[in-house]
């Protein structure tokens, strides 16, 4: 008896042992360890699906029971939003389109030129310390690990695990997340001499979040900001907002719009688990972007080392965290895409060089 | 041959095996989209702690270290490291349940839901060891309370389940 507890208490150290290389040999991102996942997927995912269909029933109960009444007042919601959105969509599509072409025509990268592989959500994470999902598209598609995967709001996160046909995304509010950043800032205010400026109230609707800003621009005579000027004058002058005429102009050029112009400053957005809202860290203290406003939209910085591409919408700024001295301001971030409820996602088939595997 | 077959079917491990996996397809299918409180409820751990409450610290360990293992296979921590902290709470099921004099129906309850809630603290310590930021918050007290209250429901079926499948080899003969 006290031989086969000594051979036990072995067994127990050998244990301990094994999960200190096995774990020590998946950080480094050992074949081992991934040849290990791979052959236990391939052997559980029938069972997994035999139990997803044979539990579909408690789960359509459960969700008839918990979520019912949350579900008719999203419904509500949603046809008001949609309703809204029609009329949107078409004016962004065309500005997309001339944003796309302009790129392409000095060179730049766009998203159009990045092609993608569309999934479905199938399961999220049956953890409470790790924030992933599961799509139903993987390796054949041409998914690899590290691509970025978005909605139609905006970034999710990106692809940690690639099997044939499943992949785990990890999303951004996940704690191991970090990608690179834009803020773009409201232009700061400025201030125009007596009787030469006009005041404009602008309004801002951003999904839930409505804000108000108020923004001074300074009149010059024979400039329209933003606009192309015809080298005739039209047949009824412009006027502004408080009804004084605008003087034509005879320029023939296109003047762009200097002062209202936005702002980018980078950052690095890092997910923080848990129902937190992500944070943008190393945003720069400087005064020529100003006071960095609720409700400013965050996207992608890109760049040769970014996990995503440029100008992917990641969501919009909830707080701002000022810190004292040089230190720049933290973000709170509220993310553009309802992680909660996502069911059908993009994956841009973009592998960033850092996590390109070397040949 | 046969006769082989059906030994490797007739060890304790094999069963253990057998329910681990059924357990799994659970935990990853129906219990990862109830979520009351906003917690996945975690029934891999509960039954690492069944293991230990029915057959004692040492089976409870290796039992611990072998469910552990297949549920990291679906996750997306360090492979190995639910394994050491299954290990670890089927360990001390099995400990604390050996000082126990007699126990009862709701002692073994008790400790069943108690190990599952110290199972989640030391899992979020584990992966906060590893390095991963913003693990550790008061947040994990609610998913220790959530799951150790879920799994005291279940505690005993479980155990009764662990009994029957870690009975010793001769008995079943």
């Amino acid at each position: 008896m006290a031989g086969q507890s000594f051979t036990r208490r072995r067994v127990i150290a050998l244990l301990a042992l094994t999960s200190l290389i096995l774990v020590t040999l998946d950080l480094r991102d050992s074949g081992i360890t991934n040849g290990l996942r791979d052959a236990f997927a391939v052997m559980f995912r029938p069972i997994e699906s035999a139990t997803r269909v044979i539990t579909n029933p408690i789960r359509s109960t459960w969700n008839g029971i918990v979520n019912y009444d949350d579900v008719a007042e999203e419904n509500r919601r949603l046809k008001d939003l949609v309703a809204r959105q029609e009329g949107a969509t078409i004016a962004n599509i065309a500005g997309i389109r001339e944003a796309q072409e302009l790129l392409a025509l000095n060179g730049l990268p766009t998203l159009a030129g990045i092609e993608s592989c569309t999934a479905q959500v199938v399961g999220s994470t049956p953890s409470n310390f790790s924030q992933t999902v599961e799509i139903n598209r993987g390796r054949t598609c041409g998914i690899r690990v590290g691509m970025p995967v978005l909605n139609a709001a905006g970034l999710i996160g990106k692809v940690t695990e690639v099997y044939n046909d499943r992949a785990v995304v990890m999303l951004i509010t996940d704690p191991a997340y970090s990608l690179s950043v834009k803020v773009v800032n409201t232009p700061p205010t400025t201030t125009a001499a007596p009787g030469r400026g006009s005041t404009v109230e602008t309004t801002t609707t951003l999904s839930t979040t409505t804000t108000s800003t108020t923004t001074t621009t300074i009149y010059i005579e024979g400039f329209q900001p933003g606009a192309t000027v015809a080298t005739s004058p039209p047949t009824a002058p412009p006027t502004l907002p408080d009804g004084k005429p605008v003087t034509p102009n005879t320029s023939p050029l296109t003047v762009p719009p200097g002062a209202d112009l936005p702002l980018r400053e980078t950052g690095a957005l890092e997910g923080r688990g848990l129902n937190r809202l992500p944070i943008v860290r190393f945003i720069e203290n400087q005064p020529r972007f100003g006071e960095i406003a609720v409700g400013s939209p965050v996207i992608s910085a890109g760049g040769a080392t970014s996990l995503a591409p440029p100008d992917i919408v990641v969501g919009t700024v909830a707080r701002v965290v000022n810190r004292s001295g040089n230190l720049g301001p933290i973000l709170e971030v509220t993310v553009a895409a309802n992680l909660e409820n996502l069911n059908f996602v993009r994956i841009l088939l973009y592998q960033p060089t850092t996590e390109r595997i070397a040949p | 041959m046969i006769e082989r077959i059906v030994a490797i079917a007739e060890n304790a491990y094999t069963r253990l095996f057998l329910i681990a996996l059924l357990f799994l397809a659970l935990q990853t299918t129906i219990l990862n989209e109830l979520r009351p409180f906003d917690v996945s409820l975690e029934i891999m751990v509960l039954l690492a702690a069944s293991v230990g409450l029915a057959r004692g610290s040492e089976v409870g360990a290796i039992a611990g270290f072998m469910i552990g293992l297949m549920y990291d296979m679906v996750l997306t921590t360090p492979l190995g490291l639910g394994a050491a902290v299954f290990g670890i709470v089927g360990y001390l099921a099995g400990s604390v349940h050996s000082f126990v004099h007699e126990p009862t129906w709701w002692s073994r309850v008790l400790l069943g839901a108690g190990a599952s809630g110290v199972g989640m603290v030391l899992m979020a310590g584990a992966i906060a060891l590893v390095g991963t930021d913003g693990i550790f918050t008061t947040k994990v007290l609610t998913i220790a309370l959530v799951v150790a209250v879920f799994n005291a429901v279940f505690s005993l079926p479980t155990e009764r389940l662990c009994r029957w499948a870690m009975v010793k080899e001769k008995a079943v003969r």
